[in-house]
Parts: C-alpha cells; structure tokens; sequence
C-alpha cells in the first residue's frame, strides 16, 4: 500500500496527510514512468496469453488497513449525506446543469481534488480509495462525469507529466475546485486518430510563445474550464535533423485570451454535464506550458487515458447497488395475481443478474485499484480497459432489466429510472469506445504473447522436428483431455475450496487460451491486427477470465476473513464462473480453424451487400415477381 | 403416364413418322400446310420440320400468309384515322369478333395482330395478349383423347398461341390466372401453350430479378437524366457525386440540341478526388474516350480522367505512422506474418491499371467540350490547375460506325433510333 494510516487531524481537507512523503514519490514516480519503455512487472493480464496464471498480482486480494479504512469511512460519511440528501438528480437533469450551490457544495467537500497530492492542497488518495469515493458519486452520473473530466483526465495531465513549477502553479486551484480542468483532445476529423488533427501550435518569433489554433469538440466542462489540456501539432525536429509534425501538450488557461466556447451540447443523458465545442484562436501559451516534453503529446495522451479508466467499475457498481435497492422495493410491494413481483421466477433472475454484475465490476475494479496501488508502479492499463468494458456493458444491461421490472414506470419521466438508463448509455462511449478498448486489450496481449513465442513460432514454421513432436504431443495430450492444474486450488491453494471447482473452470479456461493465443500468433502472425473479429473474441475471453479470477479472489478472501455474507459472495462467485466458462468454451470453439460456430465470413458478407447498397437489402415480403 | 412421358413418347414416334412423310412433305413450311391434311400426317412433318418448332417461326412466316393477311388488314386500316393506341387496336380486335362469328381466318388475324402490336404501343399489355388469345374458338381445340395429346392436336393453332406467349415473353411480359384459364378453356391442360405457358411461370420470376444491376424499363428521355443514370450505372460507389457541368442550350421547336452547347455531366467519388490532389503534377493525365455504354436499347458514350499506373520505384509505400492512434496499436511488432494455411488470396495474375480520376458524359465528344468539363472539375479539385492534361480521344468514327451500323440491324426499338442517329451523326460530324 502506498498509504499508512495516520490519523487524528480533524479536517477532512487534510486528514490524509499521513503519507505524504510517500506519495509525494509516487507522484514523482510517476512522472518519470513516462519516460520509460517496458512495463516494469508482469502484469497479470499479458500473462493470461501464454497461459499462465500470475497468482502474486491477484491473490490475495488487495486490502486497506483499518487506518485507512476508518480514514475513508469518515469522509465518505458527509459525501454520501450530501449526495443522497441534497443533490437533486431530477433537476439537474431537468435544467442540463448543475446548480452554483452543489458545484459549491462538492469543492468544499474536497471532491476536486481528490487525487492531487496532499503538498498541493489535494487530498493525495490512493486509487482504492478514490474507487471508493467513485461509488458514491456514481449516484448521479452528470456530477461523475464532471468531476472525472476534472481531475481523471482534466488535470491528470499535470500529475502524471507537469513539472515542479505547472505543479505548484495549477494544482492548489484545481484541487480546491477555485479552477476546473478539461481535456482537450478530439476535433470534428480526429477521434482516436490523432495523426488527423488539425490544431496547430507554432513557436512565436522570440521563442517565448506558442501561438495555438484549432477547434475542439466534445469537451467535458469546455464550457465551466479554466484550464485546459489540449493537444496540438507542433514542428518537432528529429534526431535525424528532419522536420516532424509531433503532437504536443499544453496546459492553456482561459486567461491566456483566443479561448471561447460553443453553447453546450443537448444530450441524451448526462444531460448536467458540461459537452462543448472549445476553440483556440490565437492563443498564446507560453513555452513554459508545455506538457512533458515537446513532441511527447501522444504519450502524455495515452497515459492519462490509459489511468482514467479503472474508476468506472466502482462508479457503476455504486449506482447499480442503490438501483437494487429501489427496483427491490418495488417488486417486493407490487403484487399481481395475489403474489408479488418478487415471487416470480423471471423478476428474481433479473436481480440475480444484477446482483451477479454488481458483484463481479466490484471486485474487477478494486482489484484493479489494487494493483495500481502496488509500489514499483504497474502497468495496468489493460485490466483498466477490461473493467471499463465489463461495466459499462453490465451498467446498460442492468438498468435495462430494472426497467423491465418496473414496468411502465421505468419509462416515465416521474421516476428515475428512465434518467439511470439515459446516463449509462454514454459509458459504452466515452473514455475510448468499448469497441476500440476491445481491439487494445487484445493486441496489447498478444503483442506481449507474440513476443515471447516468437522463437517457439519461427521454429514451427521453419518445421524444427522436435518442436513440431513436442507441439502434436502437447495437442493430442490436451484433446484426450488433461485436467489443468495451475496451482489455485488444492491444500496450499490461493482460493478456497468453496470455490475450488471454479477455480479450476477458470485455470482450464486460462491453459486453453493460451493455446489458443499460440495458435491464433501461428496461424495470423501480425496480420491479426486485421481480424478484428477475432481479437474481439479474445478480449472477450480475457475480460471474463479477469472478472473470473476477481471474484475467486474476493470470494476466497471473504470467506477466509469471515466477512459478513460471504456465503452469498461465494453463491455469486459460482455463478459468474461457471457462466463465464461456458461462454468462454463456446468462444473458443469459434476461435478454431473451421470452427462450424464461426460465421464470421458470413457475417461479413452480410455487412458488405448492406454497405455497398447503403440500406437494408432484402425484398420487402409482400413483394412478388409475378 | 404421365405428361412428359406422353410428350417424349409422341415426339419420337411423330420422327419416325416423319422418316415416312418428310419424303411427301419435304420443305413445305408447317405455316403452309393446308388445314385439310390429315391430322396425323400433318403434325408429323412440323415435328419433323424443327425440332425447334416450339418456336414460332416468328416474324419469318410472312410470306406465305400474307395473301390471307391482307384480308384483316382493313380492320387495322379502319382505325388508322384515329390515334394509333389501345383502344383503337382492343376496337379492332373486337370487329374481327363481329365481323367474324364463325372466326374464320383467326389464326392469321392473331398474327397480324402480333405484329402491329408494337405498332400500336401495346406490346407490354397483358390485358391485350388475354384479348388476342380469346379470340381463339373455346373447347375446339382440346384434345379428347390421350391419343390426340400426344399427337398435336390442331398444331397450327397450338403455334399461334406459342407464338402469342412468345411474344409476351420477349417484352418481358408475364402471363397471368386469366392466361392460364384461357389455354385451358381453349387448349386444354396437356398442350404446348399450356407448356410453354408453365415454363414461363417458372422461369420468369426467377429471371426477373436475376441482374444485380437493373436498368430502369423505361429509360429516361433527357439526355442529361440518361447520362446521370448511365454515370451511376457505372459507379457502384453510393457517396459520389453526380455534377452537371453544363446543361444543354435549351431545345428549339425542332428538337435538335444545339450543337455547341451540348450537356456535360459527370462523376466523381470522394475517394477519387483524394487520389487526384495527391496526384504527381509532374505526370499528366489523360483524357479518354469515347467509350460506350448500352443501356437496354441506347447506346451512350463517356469519357474517362485517367492516369498511367506509377512504376513501381515511384510508388509509396504506404506507412503506418508510429503515433496514429491513441486506443490500440495499429500494427503488431512480431517478425511473422500469416501462415500459408490461413491464406485465402488465390495466386491471381492481376493486371493493374492507373486511377480513373472521374467519369463524364457529354453531348458531344470533341476536345472543346471535354476542356470544360475539365475546367468543372477544376472547381472541386483544385490539384487540376498544375496537372498537364492529354486530350487522347480515339478516332470515334469507327467505333462508332459499326456500333451505328449495328443498331440498324434489330427491329427499331420503341422509335428512339431517329435521335440516336441523329447524336449519331453529329458525333461522325465533329470528329
């Protein structure tokens, strides 16, 4: 843990002062991440793709002291007061923003600043703990999204690549909420492709000055920011003397002139959130405002982005949690045929489901967090992708069963749980589609797996005998069936034997994916890169065998510790393990070379008659040819 | 036994026959055999005669007919005054009808009438086939006996209604219930028409939709609405788009275009347009054409904007640039590719060809005309302005003479060949 408690200061401000000197290094730290290439320790996740099982990442799970522990029940205490008592979710719905007082409200809570060291006014959390605080914004998603474009990627920027100066000039305000941040970064011709952007930065004659020019659309708080990170092309000369177009950063304030924005965007949901386009004109940002290094805007990017994401898990989970407890109420009080909704076998799958869910993004996130908060600074940005994906996908997907179990009054603007359902449709969105996300954790594992089998796979193919016999062995021996062990369960085993059986659904799953991955580098090499289709699939898989080996780690934990209910985690824990096998047996039968349950060339075909004619293809049904 | 079996088994019992009687009744045209033969005789020597004879000897048998045509031709004549259109040609149908109670001379009619039909401009109503077969005699002609079955039962009149459906058939028309009912009533169930008539039923409605790319029925008659729907013909690509460079001075009382204002339209994909501005103004590109295009019975003319293929030193390679995009990598840093077995690409000598630029179509196919349509293009594609290019039009008279000389050749569809010779000749004129 990179915290220790200490406690006895009274304002919750400054409370966490305890770790200061340490985090002080971690913020350090981190910036000097930047600058290095290779991932420092094994990260759990790449070695699922050669088919092992990093246990020392994942078991046990990560815990807080009771220090810490104590230290964030307090401040979560007057947080959640404030959320459930006095935020208003209709009406910033309603108005499409959120009123003076509660903005006033969260700064002086210290909601802005949560992860800005303590040396610059911030509270310096931990990423635990910011997941923790996370559940409880999540109860209304338009304050979320606002205070993570702030400070999950508004003014990460400064954290992660800022020096000492941008540091202690921007940090205090950011962190007391005296300045909101935005991230500035897609145009109207560049959503992920950042070769296509069009702002340019140019070094003004005495090479004091940036003159920036270029719009920006999408902005969270483009309208509330006054500071910004925005990304633009700047003349980068290379080491080999050529003159380069490099993206760059830059920390721009509203102040600096040449900023204005549009009028903000009317959306579906998050409808309190702050979206609009910013432009610069002319903006003159001085040297000293460069982010990181001049040309290193895209790593800068990527890190902020690749940081921002593991939050959402807890966020969602906090929100699914309270839509439990209301559509329980609901089904338990309502009553059809003399009986009530709650007695009916197919309202009571859908809270299994959502319970299920909420269980499993939980564990995923504070994993996660865990590991992020692990010293020696691991690179966790695949596990971030996978349980930004996971939840949003369960966040759409439950609160579309709550509204099938409230009924009419799902769908009705008195209530609201048409607005939950609004507000979770961008989480499939933003913070990098779950598409694209999909395609990073793939090839991010496979590059780390193709790596290491380069030499296994060049002697296949160069038809080396022994490699080949050991290869045909290795198949056979597993299609006769071999039962896997990898080391989780049995006497000294890193889960309980209450979940023993899952365990070793998921240790199976985990040696036949890497089999898999083997194959598929063998079969595709690296022009699987255009196989989207199947590095979908993979993610898919990973993404289970993550959530899969989360909830065996909390449910172990649970019931070793004696936590309250842990009978019911282990019920749940079962559950989405044995589902999640079987999901990932079928996907991996589709993975196979003449796999019969493979219909992508059939799907592309499809898609390519319906593209090429730009519409929906068939006959109508009452059509005759005679 | 069933009905193919009887067919088969009449068809070659009918050629033995006609071993037998092709010596009596050699040559003789089956159109000609006098009604009065005996009915096993005559059915002989028409299957004797073809055995394509399920095709009606349509339009070839004029000559021996005509001297009973011109006995119903008067009905025909009677209408002349009034407009040539389908209720003066139902109007003469049903004189015959009157004139006629004993239907003499129907057959003869039916064909007549077949051939003024286009004459007429009812040769897509099916409602005017149902009339012409209904005035064959009903329950005359159906065979009573397996025997007549299988010896065509009054084989003239089965071809006049093989040729009825015939002809339907070559306009694409498709028979209906009432079609059937009345090859029933007239034929009977197991006679050719009723055969022919099955067959396409059958084969019709699968035919129908059978051209992934179809061509409108009835072409448009403006030159610039033509040339937009040959341009979008050609060009699968739903996002380009279609530009009239110059419209056509407006048509004098006569009908003619003017000749120096002739239509200019053209084509051009977003793709397109992109390859041009990164076009080598060092290398020039040409202009060509003209190229034809038939659509049904038109024949229309483009021209391309093409370049040569780069040689392959030229040629840039396309990178993946390092920083390009921000979510996932865009290439995998591995040594191998895909393996053989995951090969799909068949080894095909593939013949590259430069870029086509853009596509036009014009009223008149000389430099003068293309220059503006170049100068158009200019508009959209700035990049234009430093390329040099070549005018290389092909010395259009050949091609265009024999294609010209073709179109004589089949029966003059729907009375457009006076303007297309017209263009025609004004191509042969300018170049």
């Amino acid at each position: 843990m990179a915290t220790s408690g200490c406690m006895g200061v009274a304002d919750l401000l400054r409370r966490a002062v305890a770790a200061r000197a340490s985090r002080a290094l971690v913020a350090f730290a981190t910036s000097r991440r930047l600058l290095r290439t290779s991932p420092p320790s094994r990260a759990f996740a790449k070695e699922l793709f050669l088919g092992k099982i990093e246990k020392k990442e994942v078991f046990p799970f990560p815990e807080v002291s009771q220090d810490e522990l104590n230290e964030i029940n307090q401040f979560v205490g007057p947080v959640e007061k404030f959320f459930t008592e006095e935020v208003d979710s209709e009406r910033i719905d309603r108005e499409g923003k959120i009123p003076k007082e509660t903005l006033e409200k969260l700064k002086s809570l210290g909601l802005f600043g949560l992860q800005v060291p303590e040396e610059y006014g911030g509270l310096g959390l931990s990423n635990t703990m910011y997941a923790r605080l996370g559940e409880i914004v999540g109860l209304d998603a338009s304050i979320a999204v606002t205070l993570a474009a702030h400070q999950a990627i508004g003014l990460k920027g400064i954290i992660l690549a800022g020096n000492k100066e941008q540091k202690a000039k921007y940090l205090p305000k950011l962190a007391s909420g005296e300045h909101i941040a935005a991230f500035c970064l897609t145009e109207p011709s560049s959503g992920s492709d950042v070769a296509s952007i069009k702002s340019r930065a140019t070094l003004s004659e005495d090479k004091k000055h940036y003159i920036l020019n270029g719009s920006k659309v999408w902005i969270t708080n483009g309208g509330l920011a006054n500071i910004f990170t925005v990304f633009a092309k700047t003349q980068v000369v290379d080491s080999d003397s050529s003159v380069k177009d490099k993206i760059t950063a830059f920390i721009v304030e509203r102040d600096f002139g040449g900023v204005t924005n549009g009028k903000p965007e009317d959306k579906l949901g998050i409808r309190g959130s702050n979206t609009c386009e910013v432009h610069f004109e002319n903006t003159k940002v001085p040297i000293e405002n460069v982010l990181g290094e001049v040309g290193g805007g895209f790593k800068v990017a990527m890190n902020i982005l690749n940081n921002g994401r593991f939050s959402m898990g807890s966020t969602v989970a906090g929100m699914l949690k309270k839509l439990i407890e209301m559509t329980a109420a609901y089904a338990c009080s309502r009553k059809q045929f003399n009986k009530n909704l709650s007695e009916f076998g197919l309202i009571q799958e859908k809270f299994a489901l959502m319970a299920q869910k909420a269980y499993v993004m939980e564990s995923m996130a504070y994993l996660t967090a865990g590991m992020l908060d692990q010293p020696g600074f691991p690179d966790c940005s695949i596990e971030a992708a996978m349980v930004k994906v996971f939840s949003s996908e369960g966040a759409w997907q439950c609160v579309s069963e709550a509204l099938q179990i409230l009924g009419g009054s799902g769908y009705v603007k008195d209530y609201p749980y048409e607005r939950f359902l609004r507000d979770s449709r961008i989480l499939l969105i933003f913070e990098g589609t779950n598409e694209i996300l999909r395609m990073y954790i793939a090839l991010t594992g496979l590059q780390h797996a193709g790596r290491i089998l380069t030499a296994r796979i060049n002697e296949l193919k160069r038809g080396n005998v022994t490699t080949i016999l050991e290869t045909v062995g290795q198949r056979l021996r597993d299609s006769l069936g071999r039962t896997v062990d990898l080391g989780l369960t049995g006497k000294l085993g890193a889960v309980h034997p209450s979940v023993a059986d899952s365990a070793s659904k998921l240790e199976e799953n985990v040696y036949y994916f890497g089999r898999t991955v083997e194959t598929l580098l063998l079969r595709f090499g690296k022009t699987i890169v255009e196989e989207q289709m199947v590095l979908k699939r993979v993610a898919n898989i990973l993404i289970n065998l993550y959530g899969m080996t989360a909830v065996l780690s909390r449910a172990s934990r649970s019931i070793r510790v004696g936590i309250r209910n842990h009978d019911h985690e282990v019920l749940l824990a079962n559950i989405f393990c044995a589902e999640a096998y079987y999901q990932n047996l079928f996907t991996l039968s589709q993975l196979d070379k003449y796999s019969p349950e493979n219909l992508d060339e059939q799907i592309k075909k499809v898609s390519q008659q319906v593209l090429e004619k730009q519409a929906y293809v068939c006959a109508h049904p009452l059509d005759r040819t005679s | 036994m069933s009905w193919a079996q009887a067919i088969l088994l009449a068809r070659g019992l009918s050629r033995g026959w006609g071993g037998i009687c092709g010596a009596v009744l050699t040559g003789a045209p089956f159109s000609q055999v006098p009604l009065q033969a005996p009915r096993g005789l005559h059915c002989s020597a028409a299957a004797h005669n073809s055995d394509s004879w399920l095709v009606p000897p349509w339009p070839e048998p004029r000559k021996g007919p005509t001297k009973a045509l011109t006995l119903h031709e008067e009905l025909f004549q009677q209408t002349l005054e009034g407009a040539r259109d389908k209720a003066n040609f139902v109007r003469a149908v049903q004189n015959f009808g009157q004139h006629n109670v004993h239907k003499r001379g129907h057959v003869d009619f039916i064909y007549l009438a077949l051939r003024k039909m286009r004459e007429y401009g009812v040769e897509r109503d099916l409602a005017v086939y149902n009339l012409l077969l209904d005035i064959f005699p009903k329950e005359v002609f159906r065979p009573r006996s397996i025997f007549q079955s299988m010896f065509i039962h009054y084989p003239r009149q089965q071809e006049c209604g093989i040729a009825v459906l015939e002809q339907m058939e070559s306009h694409g028309v498709m028979p209906n219930k009432e079609t059937e009912f009345l090859l029933i009533q007239i034929f009977g169930r197991k006679s050719y028409p009723m055969l022919k008539y099955v067959r396409m039923k059958l084969w019709f409605s699968r035919f129908k939709n059978i051209n992934p790319f179809p061509v409108p029925r009835d072409l448009p008659q403006d030159p610039v609405d033509l040339a937009k729907l040959g341009l979008r013909h050609m060009e699968p690509n739903l996002s380009a788009t279609v530009t009239i460079y110059q419209m056509p001075s407006s048509r004098d009382s006569t009908g003619t275009a003017d000749p120096t204002e002739p239509h200019i339209v053209g084509i051009q994909t977003p793709d397109q347009q992109a390859a041009l501005a990164h076009h080598n103004p060092a290398r020039p590109i040409f202009v060509e054409g003209p190229f034809s295009l038939w659509l049904r019975d038109k024949c229309v003319y483009y021209h391309i904007l093409r370049a040569d293929l780069l040689p392959p030193e030229e040629r840039e390679v396309e990178e993946i640039p390092e920083e390009w995009n921000l979510h996932y990598p865009m290439q995998l840093d591995l040594e191998y590719g895909r393996s053989g077995w995951d090969d799909y690409e068949f080894d095909i000598h593939k013949v590259e060809e430069g870029p086509v630029f853009a596509i036009c179509m014009a009223g008149a196919h000389d430099q003068a005309t293309l220059a503006k349509w170049i100068q158009g293009l200019q508009e959209t594609n700035p990049a234009l302005a430093q390329i040099p290019v070549v005018f290389r039009l092909a010395g259009s008279t050949g091609e265009l003479l024999a294609s010209s000389s073709g179109l004589e050749e089949p029966p003059p569809p729907e009375g457009q060949e006076e303007e297309e010779d017209s263009q025609q000749r004004q191509q042969q004129g300018q170049s």
